[in-house]
């Protein structure tokens, strides 16, 4: 993928037309919410629900989507079909890379139990013209966060918490 | 950064789960878990109590609160969804441009 062409709304407007269901995470996320990280990906956390997982492969395939690898710019090709997304485990991550960009599939985010526990606090944003889509509460971005303990995330909590409590109006 | 962030940081970076903070400091498990949960405000003295508990050192002093950040915030708070994924893309795209030359630079 060129630099250039990453192209966040594009990718998600690819999930969302399919009719997939899924909620934005991540750093992405926390940027909709008014971060001011940078982030070079998309992480999206998809309903496991059976027919959700037709769409998702269906929407992955229009984009191009392929296995992200070291050392292989355009990534390894895979079975990118319903069937391959069932059979992955509960908290499988699937590190992709589109025509669009670097999409991270994570069905059950560190510190959560995936879709349908961060859709209680999901909010709906337009992310894009015409382009409304899930984005996970910033409290559950943090929580995720914490949990997964990542050096790059450990950076960003204090600047996220700064944040959530601004917006929440403890700060 | 809240009080309960900070005993919550201070208590994960050391390892320690909520009962073992609690057993070091000398307090109940529910102390701990009242104050992260945000719904008790400790006093300054226990809040010392138990970052020392967890090996740390608590430092209070007087600063200039750091405008880089908050004016960032300033504006981005002032934007739309829409226009804050649209400045997202062009700095990731200008990281990964970054990212790339910095490549190209190496294998030269």
């Amino acid at each position: 993928m060129p630099d250039g062409d990453f192209d966040p709304a594009r990718m998600l407007a690819g999930l969302e037309g399919a009719g997939a269901r899924f909620i934005l995470i991540g750093g992405m996320a926390a940027i909709l919410h008014g971060d001011v990280g940078v982030t070079v990906d998309v992480d999206v956390v998809p309903d496991r629900e059976l027919g959700n997982l037709d769409r998702l492969a269906r929407a992955l395939h229009a984009l191009g989507a392929r296995i992200r690898a070291v050392g292989v710019p355009e990534g390894l090709a895979f079975d990118c079909s319903a069937a391959f997304l069932r059979n992955l485990a509960p908290d499988a991550i699937l590190n992709l890379t589109t025509q669009a960009g670097d999409l991270d599939l994570t069905f059950r985010p560190s510190g959560t139990q995936g879709y349908a526990d961060l859709r209680r606090d999901a909010i709906e944003v337009e992310a894009a013209e015409g382009l409304r889509i899930l984005v996970a509460s910033l409290a559950d971005v943090i929580r995720s966060k914490e949990a997964a303990g990542r050096e790059k995330d450990r950076l960003a909590l204090p600047r996220l918490r700064r944040l959530l409590d601004r917006v929440s109006g403890d700060g | 950064m809240a009080v309960r962030h900070l005993v919550r940081e201070a208590r994960r970076r050391a390892g320690l789960s909520q009962a073992e903070l609690a057993e070091r400091a000398g307090v109940p498990q529910s102390t701990i878990g009242r104050i992260e949960s945000g719904a008790r405000m400790p006093s300054a003295a226990l809040v010392d109590r138990l970052i020392r508990a967890a090996g740390f050192e608590l430092r209070v002093g007087l600063g200039e609160p750091d405008p880089g950040t908050e004016s960032l915030f300033e504006r981005t708070l002032r934007r739309t969804p829409r226009q804050r994924l649209a400045d997202a893309t062009r700095a990731a795209r200008f990281a990964l441009g970054g990212r790339r030359a910095l490549r190209r630079a190496r294998d030269a």
